[in-house]
């Protein structure tokens, strides 16, 4: 009996130490970094005598743009994002499973690929200009009154929906339809019925999607650098700097990012989770409008459903599934020779096998990767699974669960600079760049991830009633919990590695920053961008693209429901 | 004014591999109490939220007060919807679901005030407006919802189950609420229910369904007396069901051989002679006495089984001829009987219906699902 009491306790200490060590200490690292070297970054940022405070003005441009973009990028999100989610919540229809598909698909692509396609959809006559026969924009061409370029912000809507999308509509499927049937006996229209009853009700599901989705595109960096052409946002300023040897000013950004995120995020969480489902003030009826208001909701209710419907399925195919198909075609045009000037250099096969070799490049590469994303999911299972238990178990429970939102919405470069500055030659100087310093990157966002998918699927199923059951008949608590709970769970845990695999395999921000010369595939792409070598990196692309198909395809197996 | 005429109304489902409602007619007149009645899975819900627009006809006709409401959503049919799960919005207090529908209707507000107090205080509730519908009993909860449907100027009211998740005291009030609310404001109603006791004792008329299809609609002392389906006979009430088939037939009745050469008198002269069928007789109707007596219909057997049921004591005799028959007596009158004790057992010829022997099988005919 002691002896099982000992190692209840030895797993427990043995879980929050490892916790804290390789999810926690890095994610915290960079502000305890910036503030016990102040002295230097004040100097590099604000005093140089060289420069003044050069550094310091573009950290606030950086920031501002992507603030900005981040925020416009929800809104979308939010306009395309809801009556999908509610569609796929309500109705059904052929071709549902499909649709449920591309939406997941944009958290499974490699980031940097996925920008790569989107880059070649709009400024090259291999993608939409080829209906015009040019580019449909510039690369850099910003969005007039609200200064994002264009490309940018595209592709991080393309990133992001998915997080409102995927909320929201667990939360509407929970919420029984029966309210807006009463809603609607009751002689409210669809849209009245919509802003009076299911808006407040799944208010909470799309202030914490709108929150990942904010801080996923706060801390973009793959798709980003391939699309950026002259903008820079933070996270990417945080990888060029790096690159720079540009260390204090970097850090500076990356703890900036690191507490705006925190700042912006922890209190929506906090308050929503307290909130629950309250009252929402009446504003409109003060301002003596309702009638009128709901008058019109009326007159455009009906009529609206399918345009409504039909213009975010349009934006969807746009933003997803349109580069998808540009790259891959892309591929195929240019396999043996450029289509435009047909030298043989240009072709995906000359890149691949010729002098730059860059087939046995991205085979190592893949390599590494593969290597990476086995390895960090592997470590991230066996610590989530304890970790789901003492979150569902135990008082701090709720607390450890919030902490560990955190390295989620850390902007990805900022991670990755904060473990290089702990494990890496400047800090404890433990662990040089190169995978296995990739291994502790991936870690930190491997945990939550698969944290995360354990506990939904635990929440849904009342797990402690068929414990009970088991007890009642004669299981001991670890017979129970290898032969209910673990079983039960196999499918959340399940889809929480292959979330975590394909994250990892996509990461490109951090990865950027700590792989020395073992380089993943989507820096490489980043890499073959950067170099001109086009055709290579369509190659590239695709392969990704690929990979993180079938990868989806083994998730949706994986979380079918029966 | 709303009456509701239901004309060759079907929904399938699953790609018309369901088939929830068949082809169903039906007109409910107005300020008429009329119950769907029905074993779960027989379509009564379907027909109520397809009456409330929730729901599209596959084909036929729904016409509320005259007015043909194919294609018109829910918020324009001028309906008050009363959930099973009552359906009270949780992020509202009682008093903004009660006034809901006119805020969404977009009346005058002092209007909307004064008919959602008046609603409250009729359901006893005004002094609870500002508490959240999860901090009400289950009672209170569903006479809000009534208030609210109410308060929206319904003039057809639509029930769909709504005292089944209550407990059983608290339904036996709240049903004589709503009937007396429903009459004093002079509405129509259509009520769901798969509790024959509740249709029994709310209803003016009701319809018994099965498999989406209407058996029966009358009166309850119609269907209880005069069932016109061997299923009705069962639903409504309780029958003994005696195989047998008609041995003569005459002016004043027929006589029925059943199993066992026993042979009974009935009234009902609709059958030739050597049809096989069903009599069904109620538990109550038996009369029952001690030893073996001659009489009409006297049937001999013994008490195999009796329990005390409060007011009643239950009787299965065995006769015979093997057949089981369930006798109801009063428990405060005659004598009562014990275990194994021989009795005589019979029933008035006029007390009896006599169904057609169902071609696909008694059993079959009788099952709930």
């Amino acid at each position: 009996m002691d002896e099982r009491k000992i190692m209840a306790n030895f797993t427990t200490f043995a879980t929050l130490i490892s916790l804290i060590v390789l999810v926690l200490l890095p994610t915290f690292f960079l502000i305890s970094f910036t503030v016990t070297r102040w002295e230097d970054i004040h100097y590099e940022v604000f005093a140089n005598p060289l420069i003044g405070d050069r550094n310091w003005q573009e950290i606030q441009r950086y920031l501002a743009l992507s603030l900005r973009t981040a925020f416009f990028a929800v809104v979308l999100d939010l306009l395309f994002g809801v009556p999908l989610a509610y569609l796929l919540a309500r109705k059904r229809f052929r071709g549902k499973a499909l649709l449920e598909d591309i939406i997941t698909l944009p958290l499974v692509i490699p980031t940097s690929g996925f920008g790569f396609a989107t880059l070649l959809t709009w400024t090259t006559v291999s993608g939409l200009g080829g209906l015009v026969g040019q580019g449909i924009v510039e690369a850099r061409y910003l969005i007039p009154f609200i200064n994002v370029p264009f490309l940018i912000l595209v592709v991080h809507v393309a990133l992001t929906f998915p997080y409102i999308v995927r909320t929201l509509q667990a939360r509407l499927e929970d919420l029984e339809p029966v309210f807006e049937q009463a809603s609607r006996t009751l002689g409210a229209s669809s849209l009245a019925t919509f802003r009076k009853v299911v808006f407040p009700l799944s208010l909470p599901a799309i202030f914490s999607g709108g929150v990942l989705a904010f801080a996923r595109s706060l801390g973009e960096t793959g798709a980003t650098m391939t699309v950026g052409s002259i903008y820079t946002t933070a996270s990417v300023a945080i990888v060029r700097w790096v690159f720079e040897f540009k260390l204090a000013p970097a850090s500076f950004l990356g703890c900036l990012l690191i507490v705006i995120a925190s700042a912006v995020i922890l209190p929506i969480e906090f308050f929503m989770q307290k909130r629950g489902i309250s009252p929402l003030p009446e504003i409109l009826s003060s301002f003596r409008i309702e009638g009128r208001i709901l008058r019109g909701e009326k007159a455009v209710s009906g009529r609206t459903a399918r345009i409504k419907d039909a213009l975010s399925l349009g934006a969807l195919l746009l933003v997803v599934i349109v580069p998808i198909i540009v790259v891959s075609n892309s591929v195929v045009l240019y396999w043996s020779r450029d289509p435009y000037t047909g030298r043989l250099e240009g072709g995906v096969l000359y890149q691949l096998f010729g002098p730059s070799n860059y087939f046995s490049t991205l085979s190592r590469a893949t390599l590494v990767s593969v290597i990476v994303a086995c390895i960090s999911t592997y470590i991230a299972t066996c610590m989530a699974i304890p970790l789901v238990y003492l979150i569902e178990r135990h008082r701090f429970g709720r607390a450890l669960r919030s902490v560990l939102r955190i390295p989620l919405i850390v902007p990805t470069s900022a991670l990755g600079l904060s473990v290089l500055l702990l494990w890496g030659p400047g800090g404890l100087k433990l662990v040089n760049p190169g995978i296995w310093l990739i291994i502790l990157t991936h870690i930190v966002f491997s945990v939550p991830v698969v944290v995360e998918s354990t506990i939904a699927t635990y929440e849904g199923l009342e797990i402690p009633l068929y414990e009970g059951a088991g007890r009642t008949l004669g299981a001991s608590p670890y017979d129970v919990a290898e032969s209910i709970t673990l079983p039960m769970l196999k499918r959340g845990i399940l889809a929480g590695v292959i979330l975590s695999f394909t994250h990892s395999l996509g990461e490109t921000g951090a990865t950027f920053l700590v792989m020395g010369s073992d380089v993943t595939v989507p820096p490489l792409v980043v890499n073959m961008v950067e170099s001109l070598a086009i055709p290579a990196a369509l190659f590239a692309s695709t392969y990704l693209i690929v990979l993180s198909l079938v990868l989806l395809f083994i998730f949706r197996v994986a979380v079918k429901k029966r | 004014m709303p009456d509701v005429k239901l004309v060759n109304l079907t929904k399938t489902f699953d790609k018309g591999r369901i088939i929830a409602v068949n082809h169903i007619n039906l007109h409910v007149l107005d300020k008429e109490y009329l119950t769907l009645l029905g074993p779960s899975g027989c379509g009564k819900t379907t027909v109520l939220r397809m009456i409330a627009g929730l729901i599209e006809p596959e084909e036929g006709e729904i016409y509320i007060g005259d007015r043909l409401v194919t294609g018109v959503p829910p918020e324009d049919r001028d309906i008050g919807y009363v959930f099973q799960n009552y359906a009270l919005f949780p992020h509202m207090d009682v008093w903004g679901n009660v006034t809901y529908g006119p805020t969404v209707k977009a009346w005058e507000e002092e209007e909307g005030v004064k008919v959602g107090r008046e609603m409250l205080e009729m359901v006893r509730l005004y002094d609870r407006a500002d508490a959240f519908p999860q901090e009400l009993s289950g009672g209170m909860m569903q006479r809000v919802a009534l208030a609210r449907a109410l308060a929206a100027g319904a003039r057809l009211l639509l029930l769909d189950e709504p005292l089944g998740a209550l407990d059983a005291k608290i339904r036996m009030e709240l049903r004589y609420e709503i009937r007396k609310l429903v009459k004093d404001l002079g509405l129509t109603a259509v009520h769901v229910t798969h509790d024959q006791a509740e249709a029994m004792a709310i209803s003016d008329r009701i319809a018994v369904m099965r498999k989406g299809e209407i058996l029966q609609v009358g009166t309850p002392e119609e269907l209880y007396m005069k069932p016109r389906h061997i299923f009705v006979a069962h639903f409504i009430g309780e029958s003994n069901f005696l195989e047998g088939h008609i041995s003569a037939v005459n002016k004043k009745g027929s006589v029925v051989e059943l199993r066992g050469g026993l042979t009974v008198h009935v009234s009902d002269i609709t059958r030739v002679r050597g049809e096989l069928v069903v009599l069904a007789v109620r538990p109550e109707v038996f009369t029952i006495e001690k030893g073996r007596r001659a009489g009409t219909n006297s049937m001999h057997g013994h008490i195999e089984r009796f329990r005390f049921e409060g007011t009643n004591i239950r009787y299965e005799v065995r006769l015979e001829n093997q057949d089981l028959v369930v006798i109801v007596r009063p428990a405060l009158m005659g004598e009562w009987f014990s275990q194994d004790e021989e009795a005589t057992v019979g029933f008035p010829p006029n007390k009896s219906f006599v169904f057609k022997y169902p071609s696909r099988g008694l059993r079959e005919e009788l099952a709930l699902e």
